[in-house]
């Protein structure tokens, strides 16, 4: 190895290291709390004297204050994930054909507003959202906040999915129009397989932007059977003296799902998102 | 099987006019060929007749129904494309009974006429497999196969073989032409190379910026082309074309005098041309017209020879060897019946 190649090698682990602990610290922080009693939570040391699962155990059978909807609040955060993730998935895919295959007419102009919507952080939109919502009497219900995730979740689906449409050959589209398909057929029949990939990562990206959303689901919905995981874990902050080995361990099943999604359609998440990102 | 007509078929895109006024009749069977250079208007000519592109004005008749505002699915036509075009998804035998499933026909049927074309087209050791998996000589016969299956009353080919390597591509086209004699469907193959359109065609249609220049078949195009442009696009080497005078039944250029046959009117500006494998040749520098040798290609068969007059290269072709070398004098005797003559001005056959 030469010595500018050891100076590039040394150059990405002194990067590379710094990155690696900075994001597993925190993790790390979770777990230690969650195997920790009550007591030796806070002793500062890098492994507990007496690791237990009794945290998980207190979790699992809802045993503690905060925790009597678990198992309610986890299911709504699945239900109202789903449902974004297939909403959303559904919306875009149906935009991205029209557009970019069928070259319907304003396409354009839809790609443009989508592109717009960026420019006004989610936030803002937060109030008048609440508004919305109230005026068709959906607070409260876990269909207002699929709404809103979809709202927010669909412009950059379409982006993302008509930007890999355009990559199909466009002779695919014209072979199967002359072998005799209608465009429900081509959409169905050639369409979708071909973009399996896009659409795992879309409907991965748009399940797990729903998981993680605290802000409009704590504006949202308000009752302790409505709420998902997210603002019911907030709920533990409330208290002066809060379980902080609970709220751990409960953090830590949390976040579970997304790893194991993220695990399993990595190939998806990195070729599909990446897809539109530059003109090949 | 059916005949297609063009009648003053044009096309625009946006203020852009792309085809004249195109007027062609293609006759039942028959394998006719559109051929000319990149931007002719060919493909376009192609996909307004399979339905892929509007038709600004004009007719187009498929058995003599007007298909213009006719869907491509419901104009019984089937496509050859040069990217092939599969279906990435679908196996072989998928992607040729693909058109079949989509009109419903029965598992059976779809079944029989798919391993049918796979036996004309010798790919049944392939119908499990997915185009990936293929080499292109077997793609390209998979997409036959594809419009095979379908029995259309058009085939139309775009420049299917472009993508195929020069061997491969002269087989194919061997199969084609057994193909289109086994079933005689009427076809419609657009092309940009003239030895494609030559071996070929019953019929060429020579195209040149949207317009028919000439239509006929191969040999009458070759041996009487009817202006320059048809003379130096069909055949190859191209034909050796120079400027010159006619007089007394011959044409002054290049401090010479060229035989031909054709007539001018006596001191009309020409332009004359002859093909590279028209001219004998003759060391001697006694009889002919005195050259000397540039270049020296040997093909095995034939010998191609760049030779110059003046300014002027030419291309001559002999048969055999040549023991010609670079710098060498080479004396040409043009055959006279063979040379072609055209009007300086409008290029027209003379």
């Amino acid at each position: 190895m030469t010595n500018r190649k050891l100076l590039e090698e040394a150059r990405l682990w002194l990067i590379g290291i710094p990155v690696l602990l900075w994001t597993l610290i925190p993790i790390y922080h979770i777990f230690l709390f969650s195997i920790s009693t009550k007591d030796s939570a806070f002793s500062g040391r890098l492994w507990p004297e007496h690791p237990t699962l009794r945290n998980f155990g207190t979790v699992f059978k809802q045993e503690h204050f905060y925790l009597h909807n678990f198992w309610n609040q986890i299911w709504n955060s699945l239900w109202i994930a789903v449902a974004v993730g297939a909403i959303t998935l559904a919306i875009a895919t149906g935009a991205a054909f029209a557009i970019s295959r069928l070259k319907v007419r304003g396409g354009r102009t839809v790609m443009n507003a989508a592109l717009f919507t960026y420019f006004i952080p989610a936030a803002f939109l937060a109030v008048p959202m609440y508004k919305a919502m109230g005026n068709y009497g959906l607070l409260n219900s876990r269909w207002s906040l699929v709404l809103a995730m979809v709202t927010i979740a669909s412009p950059y689906a379409i982006w993302v999915l008509k930007q890999a449409s355009d990559k199909l050959p466009w002779e695919l589209d014209e072979a199967a129009r002359i072998d005799g398909a209608t465009p429900l057929q081509l959409f169905r029949l050639v369409y979708l397989p071909l973009m399996v990939p896009s659409l795992v990562a879309i409907f991965t990206y748009a399940l797990l932007l729903a998981w993680n959303e605290y802000l409009y689901a704590f504006l949202l919905l308000s009752h302790e059977n409505t709420i998902p995981l997210a603002v019911g874990l907030g709920h533990f902050l409330a208290s002066d003296d809060s379980p902080w080995e609970i709220l751990m361990a409960t953090a830590l099943i949390y976040g579970m799902p997304p790893a194991a999604i993220y695990y399993a359609f990595r190939r998806y998440m990195v070729g599909g998102l990446t897809a539109g990102a530059v003109k090949a | 099987m059916a005949s297609v007509a063009f009648s003053r078929v044009e096309k625009s895109f946006g203020h852009t006019k792309v085809l004249h006024g195109i007027s062609l009749e293609i006759a039942d069977g028959e394998f006719m060929v559109l051929v000319g250079p990149s931007g002719c208007g060919k493909s376009t000519l192609l996909r307004m007749l399979a339905g892929l592109e509007e038709i600004s004005g004009g007719e187009i008749a498929i058995d003599g129904r007007v298909v213009n505002d006719l869907d491509s699915k419901d104009r019984d036509i089937a496509m050859v494309f040069q990217s092939y075009a599969l279906y990435p998804h679908m196996t072989v035998a998928e992607n040729m009974g693909f058109s079949l499933r989509l009109r419903n026909d029965s598992k059976a049927r779809i079944e029989d006429r798919v391993a049918h074309a796979a036996r004309i087209l010798n790919l049944g050791h392939f119908l499990k497999r997915y185009p990936r998996e293929l080499s292109g000589g077997q793609r390209q016969r998979v997409a036959m196969g594809r419009a095979i299956v379908r029995d259309p009353k058009v085939f139309l080919f775009d420049e299917p073989l472009s993508n195929l390597d020069a061997k491969l591509r002269v087989a194919m086209r061997a199969e084609i032409k057994a193909l289109h004699q086994r079933l005689k469907t009427t076809t419609v193959y657009v092309t940009h190379d003239q030895v494609e359109a030559m071996t070929m065609a019953d019929r060429i249609a020579v195209m040149n910026d949207g317009r028919i220049e000439q239509l006929g078949r191969p040999l009458e195009l070759y041996d009487r082309p009817a202006n320059l442009f048809v003379a130096q696009f069909i055949g190859s080497p191209a034909m050796n074309v120079f400027d010159g005078v006619y007089r007394n039944g011959a044409v002054e250029a290049l401090g010479a005098r060229w035989p031909c046959n054709a007539r001018a009117n006596e001191g009309q500006s020409v332009k004359y041309g002859i093909r590279p494998v028209h001219f004998d040749l003759a060391f001697d520098q006694t009889a002919g017209i005195e050259t000397e040798v540039v270049v020296v290609e040997p093909m095995g068969a034939e010998t191609e020879l760049v030779v110059r007059i003046g300014d002027q290269s030419l291309t001559v072709v002999t048969h055999g060897r040549s023991s010609a070398g670079p710098g060498d004098k080479l004396s040409l005797a043009p055959s006279a019946k063979h040379a072609h003559l055209f009007d300086a001005a409008s290029g027209l056959r003379l």
